[in-house]
């Protein structure tokens, strides 16, 4: 497939939902699926640090851009295709699925996801969306 | 007399050379000192010690440790008897330990961070100097960050088990260390549990801050920066250098600071912040933001929260 200025891009299937994405050619995995433009998209700090974009790599080639921090991905991990969605970039077409709880919000077409995070979202359910005046 | 400001953070990077582009580059800092192992020890124009920064190379993001500064090498006994006092480990290391300083106690605060104070830093002075100064040096980078201001940490907080590093944070930070609270954020049931607390030794709201999340971890570190004009810039120059932006330039709710975040390309938070907000006396009302209004505390602006903001942070 090409683009019209003639880059070289991969298919990207997102198994959670159906959903498929492009990359271009040296584009990372998380630069592609951020352009779905839903919420859920696991976007953390994009520099391999935070690990929030936890993914697996279900099929397909692809090749580690920059650093994964070893707090988040395992050597284990990457011999089983777990990455950092903003350090790898396709070589084929993918097949990936959005691991821990962001997969999950995925899945429910929901950023709220349901599991603790920071700043106390686990101490009660009312804060969602709320922005009291 | 007692801890004066913030003195540095080692952080851990992935990448050294795209870690220190940033640090110089984006925040506008310059390289100090290179040693033995590979660390990077840089400075802002407007630091009068040796380094405010330490870069290491590792295998993961996070924080190495951070360290305070005392004003005199007696509060070093003082405190580090209180520490002990406490019930809590505290160990004296030797001056060069901490490179290019004098020696420093060594503790662990209750969420599990390593924090050293220290008296005696060598100092090279601002790059302005100190003899009939001009305000700003001709060879300013990037945002051309003043100081490093302060740095948030998440300290595990979990009610149903019993678990509130905060409040321990808190109560370490002002009945053994002699900080002072300037906000808090109080949550659940009857707001009666603290899930954050800013903390200051010096006239600005915070020299530290400790806020819940379900696991110990570093948030982010913040710069200095004169005034809103500035936070604009620092957003041009993180754009111009194809930064991960976190959250547009934007006004807190709490400690009413001006500011921008962005991260560094191994994924620690930066902020730079502008706009002291307001002087910070021991006497002053202590401010309380509740739990319906914390979207408003941290983003004052858009009063939305921002995801990545409570889901990503490093150790």
């Amino acid at each position: 497939m090409l683009l019209p200025h003639g880059a070289e891009t991969f298919e990207v299937l997102l198994r959670q939902t159906g959903e498929r994405f492009v990359c271009r050619l040296g584009e990372t995995v998380l630069q592609g699926m951020t352009r779905l433009g839903r919420k859920g998209i696991p976007v953390g700090c994009v520099g391999g640090g935070c690990g929030v974009c936890r993914i697996r790599i279900a099929s397909g080639v692809y090749r580690r851009q920059s650093p994964m921090s070893r707090e988040f991905i395992s050597s284990e991990d990457e011999c089983q295709g777990i990455v950092l969605a903003c350090c790898v970039s396709p070589c084929s077409d993918l097949a990936v699925e959005v691991l821990g709880k962001m997969g999950r919000a995925l899945q429910a077409g929901s950023a709220a996801a349901k599991e603790p995070s920071g700043l106390f979202d686990y101490l009660s359910e009312k804060r969602h969306g709320c922005n009291a005046d | 007399m007692g801890v004066m400001r913030i003195s540095h953070v080692s952080l851990r990077v992935m990448d050294m050379e795209a870690a220190v582009r940033h640090y110089e580059n984006v925040i506008g800092m310059k390289v100090t000192h290179r040693d033995g192992a590979g660390k990077v020890y840089l400075k802002c124009w407007d630091e009068w010690d040796r380094y405010s920064v330490i870069l290491t190379l590792s295998d993961r993001a996070g924080l190495n440790h951070m360290a305070y500064k005392v004003e005199t090498d007696r509060d070093l006994d003082l405190l580090g008897a209180r520490i002990r006092e406490a019930g809590m480990a505290v160990e004296v290391v030797p001056a060069g330990h901490l490179p290019m300083c004098g020696r420093a106690l060594s503790f662990r605060l209750p969420t599990g961070h390593q924090m050293y104070l220290l008296a005696q830093k060598e100092t090279i002075g601002k790059d302005v100097g100190d003899m009939n100064p001009d305000p700003w040096p001709d060879d300013k980078r990037g945002a051309a960050a003043h100081w490093l201001d302060h740095c948030l940490i998440y300290g595990e907080l979990n009610p149903e088990k019993g678990i509130n590093r905060v409040v321990e944070t808190y109560r370490f930070m002002t009945e053994v260390l002699d900080f002072y609270l300037s906000e808090r954020v109080m949550v659940g049931p009857d707001s009666s549990i603290m899930a954050g607390a800013f903390l200051f030794r010096s006239c600005k709201p915070h020299d530290i801050a400790v806020v819940g999340a379900p696991t110990n971890g570093f948030h982010h570190l913040s710069f200095f920066l004169d005034d809103w004009k500035d936070i604009l810039i620092a957003g041009d120059v993180m754009s111009k250098n194809r930064v991960k932006v976190e959250l547009l330039p934007s006004r807190h709710g709490i400690t009413r600071g001006e500011t921008i975040y962005c991260f560094d390309p191994s994924g620690n938070r930066n902020e730079t912040f502008a706009g002291l907000g307001y002087q910070a006396y021991p006497d002053m009302p202590v401010i309380t933001w509740t739990e319906e209004h914390l979207n408003r505390g941290l983003f004052y602006t858009s009063r939305e929260m921002i995801e990545s903001f409570r889901t990503a942070y490093t150790i």
